[in-house]
């Protein structure tokens, strides 16, 4: 068999029926669309439907499907007037996406509420059922929002993770980003000439200006999510039971368990300091077991902070 | 030629789907054509592949034994397998295909083609400038058990390394940060609880019958996860520039010079529990003045962090 042939899908001809019989004439395109697959596999799968129906001697009742150029009508069908019902799986994701979308999106995308409500009731699943933390847009995020409707530049006070010191930047906006429960910003940074991705948690000030934004975003933007690079520093922490939440902080390459429930992580990172401020964070519940020259930053760290306690 | 596969599974959901009675094996083989081998057994096998494959793809076939019936039967309830009466105006649809496109249509589409199949057609929306990343499909092993609302039974770890057994009934699911929750009561401890997925350990059993328990109405589920409230204070720190661009950002107010040249900055509404350690993070550059039992809570862990850093010291983290 070859590996590009199309594979027809029990369930979406099941679903292609009742779908087709509402739209008589679609195209094999916006059918194939809705479906997210290609028209040959659609195309495969309406000519198996020509051949169902109610089976029966002599043939039976079949369907009639009538291909026309590039459009589709399908008659005699009415046993699958309606849709299957969604599996679980498929109840619960899409419950999800509507949920996230819609915190996230919600005052752009009005009808997401009531769909969210219609979808609940139908697919029996209580309100509420699906619940994303960490996913409300912040004061910064409307106001960048609003600055990319508008097609204006943004200024805003920045610490990046290497950075010792805040700085001013300004930024022609691209698009707003929620990525593992925090906000980023992609946009055009002037002093870089470049694009940039910016954590919102880090920035301040965040302020509309009245420039005009003149570098349109690139189809692709950049995930936001760090790659550990060839000069990142190699890093083993044992992480105390409290501290397990460390390792959502960063991304780890090993972890192992020991019997006590202590975790020891090997990391590698391009922020030394901001990972020694993680560790004091932990508050006891984290050590560096290596390098030392990290261990050495934790500890003055600490020292400098009880300097300024006493 | 045999008949493709696909055809005969369509078919035979649709058989089962217009009887009005269950029919047993020797009237489907009758009255479809199909499993005609002669040899009686074969023709059985193939049958119950069929039959197994329609349930896995989700297709409620019931079996049923009526009085005086010798065999099995065989139906499908138009009830149990269709869905009716989702309403969806063209706003609504065009609203979920736009989330679908933010966050996947690979595993959108499909649900969203059987929600919409009876729904009017939109005009598409513009996407709006925001973008979200959520890995849809991390939940699917509770899907049957949060939608069809049944019991799970798992180990689980808690926090401070007990393991243990847990008998739940799933309510629904939380994301925090990154890691995904399950919250349900737990049937040995009352109350409802948040569970971290990742702490469960091996797989979860996913127990008969469906609808074995009623959600309660008005639950918050995040409430369960992020824990009860905790009385705020207001906390007063003594910054140098970089302590005073943190504490800014977090919404801190100058109230006047401190010490050698610092600011005292007075921070409203923290969690001395849950931003203790946002308080350790930007402790090097901003000290506390008040009150003091956060002092004292602060300088306490900051000991602990310097002897286990201590040159040649031991690496025994505490909890």
């Amino acid at each position: 068999m070859r590996a590009d042939r199309p594979q027809p899908d029990v369930v979406r001809m099941l679903t292609l029926v009742p779908w087709l019989l509402e739209r008589p004439g679609a195209s094999l395109e916006e059918t194939a669309a809705a479906f997210a697959t290609d028209v040959a596999t659609v195309r495969a799968e309406l000519e198996h439907l020509d051949f169902c129906g109610l089976p029966g001697l002599g043939g039976g009742d079949l369907f009639d499907v009538t291909i026309m150029g590039d459009h589709v009508t399908v008659r005699m069908a009415d046993e699958l007037r309606y849709p299957m019902r969604p599996t679980p799986h498929e109840a619960l994701r899409l419950l999800l996406i509507a949920t996230a979308a819609e915190q996230v999106a919600g005052p752009d995308v009005p009808a997401l509420a009531s769909a969210l409500t219609k979808l609940h009731r139908a697919l029996g699943v209580t309100p509420g059922a699906v619940t994303l933390l960490d996913a409300e847009p912040g004061d910064d995020v409307r106001v960048a929002r609003g600055a990319i409707a508008a097609g204006v530049r943004v200024r805003f006070s920045y610490r990046g993770r290497q950075d010792r010191e805040p700085a001013v930047r300004t930024v022609e906006p691209w698009a707003v980003e929620l990525s593992e429960g925090t906000w980023y910003l992609h946009g055009f940074d002037l002093g870089a000439a470049d694009g940039r991705v910016f954590r919102l948690d880090r920035a301040s000030g965040l302020e509309v200006t009245d420039e005009r934004s003149t570098t349109a975003a690139p189809e692709d933007l950049r995930s936001p999510v760090y790659e550990p690079g060839p000069d990142d520093l190699e890093v083993e922490l044992r992480l105390a039971p409290t501290a397990h939440w460390l390792i959502d902080a960063v991304r780890p390459d090993h972890v192992e368990e020991e019997a006590d429930g202590t975790l020891r992580v090997t990391l590698r990172t391009g922020s030394p300091e901001w990972l020694a401020r993680l560790v004091l964070m932990a508050g006891g519940g984290a050590g560096v077991v290596r390098p030392d020259a990290l261990r050495e930053r934790v500890r003055s760290r600490a020292q400098e902070a009880l300097d300024r306690l006493s | 030629m045999a008949m493709p596969v696909v055809e005969r599974l369509v078919n035979l959901t649709i058989a089962l789907l217009e009887t009005r009675r269950p029919l047993t094996f020797d009237e489907l083989r009758r009255r479809t054509g199909y499993y005609p081998q002669p040899d009686p057994a074969s023709a059985r096998r193939m049958f119950e592949r069929d039959k197994e494959s329609l349930r896995a793809l989700g297709i409620p076939i019931e079996t049923r034994q009526d009085f005086g019936m010798e065999d099995p039967g065989y139906l499908i309830d138009r009830r149990s397998y269709e869905l009716r009466d989702v309403d969806l105006d063209g706003d609504e649809v065009a609203a979920l295909a736009l989330a679908v496109d933010m966050l996947g249509r690979e595993v959108g589409a499909l649900p969203l083609a059987k929600v919409a199949a009876r729904a009017p057609d939109p005009l598409p929306l513009e996407a709006p400038p925001t973008r979200i990343d959520l890995p849809v499909t991390d939940v699917d092993s509770f899907a049957p058990a949060i939608v069809e609302r049944r019991v799970v039974r798992f180990a689980y770890r808690t926090a401070d390394g007990r393991t243990g057994v847990r008998t739940v009934e799933p309510y629904g699911i939380v994301r925090r940060r990154r890691a995904w929750y399950l919250v349900g009561r737990d049937r040995d401890r009352e109350g409802p609880r948040g569970f971290r997925t990742d702490r469960m350990l091996g797989a979860i059993e996913v127990l008969d019958p469906p609808s074995a328990f009623v959600v309660p109405d008005d639950l918050d589920l995040g409430a369960v996860v992020s824990g009860p409230d905790v009385p705020t204070v207001d906390v007063v720190l003594e910054a140098g520039p970089e302590g005073h661009w943190a504490l800014s950002a977090r919404g801190g107010v100058d109230v006047g010079p401190g010490p050698d040249g610092t600011r005292r900055i007075r921070v409203e509404g923290v969690d001395p529990v849950r931003d203790r350690a946002w308080l350790l993070g930007v402790s090097p550059d901003a000290g506390v003045r008040e009150p003091e039992g956060v002092r004292d809570g602060l300088r306490a862990a900051l000991d602990r962090v310097v002897a286990l850093h201590a040159p040649g010291g031991t690496t025994a983290v505490v909890a």
